[in-house]
């Protein structure tokens, strides 16, 4: 809300599909925007000002050169909103602020296209001269040429209102010369063009000329639409408006260029008298630029008054719930939680209900002891005091491009937690039929964090800025600033950072909807959930639930942390960074054991100790110990390799000499000084639990052993004296693997194979299934049946490090004994099988892993989504089917694209340069900066530094 | 005054049949009202009734319209009778319980001849399943809540129900129950324990009983009872050795999901 004063109203009411707050407008000048180039611009330049001060978005689309518009409008527009203006016919696009004008993009005609753009109008001047008709070249504005039809005097400068005469004035004289239409006159435009060698020349005519040009307004719309789109303003929110969409002498109008694919959600409406009718899906609105001045100023009213902005409705990205069921409230409101990395925010409904379970969770913060650690909550800043609405009525959209919550019902409301300013939140509530607080300003505290709030409510509208921080001083200082930029201007910084995630990090498959869906449900709560600065604690569920109390597992490292090294470098970093700053804790640890180097904790909180709890309630009855803590101790290697992981993405030189170094030194001497030999000389591991936590404690367990073999070998390459690089390598070569020459195999643990041969494939009801729960534990751990991938985690995250050629045999042997009992394990199955071309398995796997919080798979999404397994998802569609993996300075790319889809397109940062990685039938393409190179080999491509 | 109907016969039952229905009528804030349709004479009944000064009201007519007759009483909000047999032979309703059971719609209690009635209730044991068409009978839960009376939700998982998914147990089934709780039992979450077992439920409600000392164990049921029906209800009142209450459920008509359907639907 704002204390300017109040606009004019519309002079009358508006219809249905216009009445409603828009974020963009894209439209014509001449004719729209004003009736002529003599008209007065000053009432349109007060309303652009007013508009862009409220973070609206303008671009105006013309033919004619900047001289001419600006020189009308003058617009110098505050921000935080935009004008631009695309001239000369898609040739052109300026940006107007209070500093100026300036050109953002020009089409640069190369000697050649000029030439032919001569060559095409003289053509066609010579062209409809032999058929007797007199035209005349009039002008050569930029990257287009003018023929005039009518070279009259009567007919130099006709007004739009003689348009009709006009029309009937031209067809004459084409008929005298024996030309059936003005298309006719269009036809041989363009066809002069193509033999002058234009490939796609744009031709048309506004009834006096025909204009060959390379450019027409179809491009100044695309260009738009894909600069809204780098805003995050979807098509669904932009107007679009015009006076000429109808056709005109049998050619389309020229307001129907603007009507391009990508604005298919958009509103097009026309002010013009339009007398042929205008195009299904274009409102008639009419009235000229009087009523075009009107729609500006509905536009200007909604914002002054403070309505709740909308989202888009884009089935592709918008996930809704209707009602408040008390059964999956609680799944609904983690689904739909909005996060910025440094608070997440569950989507309670507005009004208090009993089924509902709001939270705000505060990463990197905890509160409490040992195996009760749990990560803080902030007070509430997301809900209302009154009545629980009828659950009915309620509505609750989350735009998944933008990251705003929208509810709808007794109250319409837009909720942001702001990308831009982590911490900062904003509410913007219209209530129909409730009272709202009054306006007042406060600071709440809970679990030693500080939410301050400031609250304008005025004629059942409300506005809610807050600030969440660990002081108060902290939070009233970032609600200041907050309060100084304006909840538009807030909501715009949001928009445009979460759009610029997105061109980071999206995922397209074509072929398959409802996967494209449930990915950038998966991308959008990874990218939520993880700061990009300072050190990141991310726990099993993000900021969206309590669940695992927020502690951080190898979920972090393995599952969730690759996603951000080849996507958002910075987040990556950050979640080292909190492994780093626990070293110590990780170094005592091992001490404690009597062990040298670090040992990481299984659970991890605050300070890095180990907060695994000790016992557990079964589902089937009694009490059972829980051994992870003190034994699951792969998490030490698996730090190690998100490092390694981190630093292939990366190449960060500065990390790899003084961080990284002293992570692989660490974990390596905790290996070494943890193995035992034997009376041979080989190394073992005794004791310890792998990823398949049904059979604990092992002895060599496979995928610990590897896993330890290769932090030994990596850090004996980069650290470590030359005494412990010699001792490091002695160590990984004696460590005994479980592999097996003669059938290929790796023992998962010693005595492996003399387990039960159950193949729970064959006597499961379906799979996934906790056979713990099905067959008992007992039974379980007496037999093969895995949780989830062990060997062939190797497969996936070390496969250099295994035996050539192990990997088939190994999928064959572990995949059907695999429960899946870890809603970890779909998603590593669906990439290992992609790699073996085993499609039917993979996409199956790969859509369990898909819907696993969307379909409640684990009848624990209430406490929070699972963000391992959305990252194990980005890993198969990376890892598995687009087979993208770093290999030294080298990205190689050796994709598996199942039949069902036609193309998978990923995008990523390759050593800071970022690539949109195309992978179709046809081949691999990428559209990234010159740094970046894509060549083939025999069997796959590589993507190079150049 | 409401009223808790203790039906006295001249069988074991008896002295247990009157001792629950004063401790359902401590539940229910009720008196009770012993009474006996006269059939074969009523010294048993009788006596059992002055010994714990009460005064037995004799009924006449045949047994089961007696009986229903007098359960139609507005006042009336239980009747308890004995389960048929002895300790050593058992057998499931009587067809008089049976005739009763599904008759009238207010809670029954069924006494075996050898429950062991503690005089107040402490603990009761509720079998409720993950389905939102459930039989779990929400009033008990409610009404336990507001005496203090712990309840022993039991859920049990089979074949077809198994979980998917185990995870970390440490954290999953804290999550799983707190979940499990508010979507089937969230009348009474506060005052409420959950039992998992692995197996077929009409196996387990009675054993599980005994393990957890309830006093009472309290089933939700449709009121139908024949061939491949009520097998919860007949099973337990063959083997509980504490007074089972059958309460009439009336089944919700929601079409929303169990637990691991689809949740959401997208715009």
């Amino acid at each position: 809300m704002t204390t300017r004063v109040a606009p004019r109203r519309a002079t009358r009411p508006l219809p249905a599909p216009l009445a409603r707050r828009f974020e963009a407008l894209l439209f014509d000048w001449d004719g729209t925007a004003v009736l002529d180039r003599q008209a007065d611009g000053s009432e349109v330049r007060e309303l652009v000002d007013e508009l862009c001060a409220y973070g609206f978005v303008l671009g105006i689309v013309t033919g004619t050169h900047l001289g001419n518009v600006d020189g009308q409008l003058a617009a110098r527009p505050p921000g935080p909103g935009r004008l631009y203006l695309c001239m000369n016919r898609g040739s052109e696009v300026f940006v107007a602020d209070e500093a100026g004008v300036h050109l953002r993009y020009r089409r640069e005609a190369t000697p050649a296209e000029d030439a032919g753009l001569d060559a095409a109008a003289e053509a066609t001047v010579a062209a409809l001269g032999a058929r007797g008709l007199r035209a005349e070249i009039v002008s050569q504005r930029l990257n287009r040429r003018k023929i005039d039809l009518i070279p009259e005097p009567e007919w130099s400068d006709p007004p739009k209102a003689r348009i009709a005469e006009l029309l009937q004035a031209v067809q004459e004289r084409l008929r005298a010369a024996g030309l059936v239409s003005l298309q006719e006159a269009v036809q041989i435009g363009y066809d002069a063009a193509v033999a002058a060698g234009l490939p796609d020349p744009r031709v048309s005519s506004d009834a006096k000329h025909v204009e060959i040009g390379l450019t027409d307004k179809s491009d100044s719309a695309r260009w738009l639409l894909e600069e809204l789109a780098r805003l995050g303003i979807g098509p669904g929110l932009v107007a679009v408006a015009g006076d000429e969409f109808g056709p005109l002498g049998g050619l389309p109008g020229s307001d129907s260029l603007l009507l391009v694919g990508e604005a298919d959600r958009a509103t097009a409406f026309s002010v013009g008298a339009e007398p042929t009718g205008t195009p299904a899906g274009v409102i008639p609105l009419g009235g000229g630029p009087a009523r075009f001045a009107d729609v500006l100023r509905d536009q200007l009213e909604r914002r002054h008054r403070g309505d709740p902005p909308d989202i888009e409705d884009d089935p592709a990205w918008t996930l809704m719930v209707d009602g408040v069921d008390a059964h999956l409230e609680r799944v609904h409101e983690s689904l739909l939680a909005i996060a910025d990395g440094h608070i997440g925010t569950r989507a309670t409904p507005l009004f208090a209900h009993t089924a509902a379970d709001p939270s705000v969770f505060v990463g990197n913060r905890y509160v409490g002891e040992g195996s009760e650690t749990e990560l803080a909550r902030a007070p509430l800043w997301n809900t209302l005091p009154g009545r629980p609405a009828t659950p009915a009525g309620v509505r609750r959209r989350l735009d998944l491009r933008s990251g705003l919550l929208r509810h709808d019902g007794p109250a319409e409301a837009l909720q942001l937690s702001s990308l831009a300013r982590p911490g900062t939140v904003a509410m913007r509530v219209l209530a129909k039929r409730r009272r709202l607080p009054e306006s007042n300003r406060r600071v709440l505290e809970h679990d030693g964090v500080t939410t301050a709030l400031f609250d304008r409510s005025e004629a059942g509208r409300l506005e809610r800025i807050g600030a969440v921080a660990r002081s108060e001083s902290e939070a009233l200082s970032a609600l200041a600033a907050a309060g100084d930029a304006g909840f538009e201007r807030l909501l715009a910084e949001h928009r445009g950072r979460w759009a610029a995630r997105w061109a980071e990090a999206d995922i397209v498959v074509e072929g398959d909807a409802e996967l494209q869906r449930a990915l950038r449900f998966t991308l959008f709560h990874l990218m939520a959930s993880v700061p990009e600065s300072g050190e990141a604690a991310v726990g099993a569920r993000g900021l969206s639930g309590h669940g695992y109390r927020g502690h951080v597992f190898w979920d972090t490292d393995v599952f969730v942390l690759p996603f951000f090294a080849a996507t958002h470098p910075e987040s990556a970093r950050a979640m080292l960074e909190y492994r780093l700053r626990r070293l110590t804790a990780a170094r005592e640890a091992a001490a404690r054991l009597g062990y040298a180097g670090a040992r990481f904790p299984w659970e991890s909180a605050a300070s890095g100790v180990d907060v695994t709890p000790s016992h557990a309630h079964l589902p089937g009855g009694g009490i059972a110990r829980i051994r992870t803590g003190e034994a699951e101790e792969h998490i030490v290697a698996d730090v190690a390799w998100a490092a390694d992981t981190y630093l292939g993405w990366t190449g960060d030189r500065a990390f790899e000499q003084g961080p990284f170094r002293t992570l692989l030194t660490e974990t390596a001497r905790y290996w070494a000084s943890r193995v035992r030999l034997d009376h041979e000389g080989r190394a073992h591991i005794l004791g310890v639990i792998g990823p398949d936590e049904y059979h604990e404690p092992v002895d060599d367990n496979a995928f610990t052993n590897v896993m330890a073999r290769w932090n030994l070998r990596r850090a004996a390459a980069i650290g470590g004296s030359e005494t412990e690089r010699a001792q490091w390598l002695r160590v990984a070569d004696a460590l005994v693997d479980g592999y097996d020459e003669m059938s290929g195999l790796y023992e998962q643990f010693a005595g492996f194979f003399e387990l039960e041969p159950l193949v729970i494939a064959d006597i499961a009801p379906r799979r996934p299934i906790a056979a713990d729960v099905l067959l008992g534990h007992e039974r379980t751990a007496q037999a093969q049946v895995l949780k989830q991938a062990d060997v062939l985690m190797l497969h996936q995250l070390v496969p250099d490090e295994v035996a050539p050629r192990s990997f088939l045999s190994n999928l064959d042997f572990y995949e059907p004994r695999t429960a899946h009992g870890s809603s970890l394990s779909p998603a590593v199955h669906a990439s290992l099988l992609a790699r073996a071309g085993r499609f039917r398995e993979a996409l199956a796997a790969l859509r369990i892993a898909a819907r696993m919080d969307l379909d409640d798979l684990t009848s624990s999404s209430s406490a929070g989504v699972h963000l391992a397994t959305m990252g194990g998802l980005w890993q198969a569609l990376a890892f598995g089917f687009a087979g993208v993996r770093p290999r030294g300075d080298v990205l190689v790319v050796d994709p598996r694209l199942p039949r069902e889809w036609s193309a998978l397109e990923l995008r990523l940062r390759f050593r800071g340069n970022p690539l949109r990685l195309r992978i179709e039938r046809t081949g691999v393409s990428i559209d990234a900066p010159p740094a970046l190179a894509l060549r083939k080999l025999d069997e796959h491509w590589e993507v190079v530094l150049t | 005054m409401n009223k808790v109907i203790a039906a006295l016969d001249n069988s074991l039952a008896t002295s247990p049949v009157l001792a629950t229905a004063s401790a359902l009528a401590e539940l229910f804030g009720a008196e009770v009202e012993p009474v006996h349709v006269r059939t074969d004479g009523a010294r048993v009944a009788r006596s059992v009734a002055e010994a714990a000064g009460l005064r037995l009201r004799e009924l006449r007519g045949p047994i089961v319209e007696s009986l229903c007759r007098t359960a139609d009483d507005p006042e009336v909000v239980a009747l308890v009778l004995g389960a048929r047999g002895t300790p050593v032979a058992k057998r499931p309703l009587g067809s008089t319980a049976v005739a009763v059971a599904t008759d009238i719609d207010k809670p029954l209690a069924v006494v075996p001849p050898d429950a062991q009635v503690a005089p107040s209730l402490r603990r009761v044991l509720v079998p409720i399943e993950a389905a939102s068409r459930s039989l779990t009978p929400r009033t008990i839960v409610q009404i336990a809540r507001g005496t203090g009376i712990d309840i022993v939700a039991l859920h049990v998982i089979d074949e077809t129900t198994v979980p998917a998914f185990t995870d970390q147990p440490q954290h999953e089934n804290e999550t799983r129950t707190r979940e499990f709780l508010r979507r089937y039992c969230p009348w009474g979450i506060d005052n409420v324990q959950l039992e998992i077992r692995v197996g077929h439920v009409h196996q387990l409600v009675a054993p599980v009983a005994d393990e957890t000392n309830v006093d009472l164990i309290a089933l939700g049921w449709s009121q139908q009872i024949g061939a491949g029906r009520a097998r919860v209800v007949q099973t337990t009142l063959e083997q509980a050795h504490v007074p089972v209450l059958l309460l009439p459920v009336e089944i919700a008509k929601t079409s929303t999901g169990a637990a691991g359907g689809h949740v959401l639907a997208t715009v």
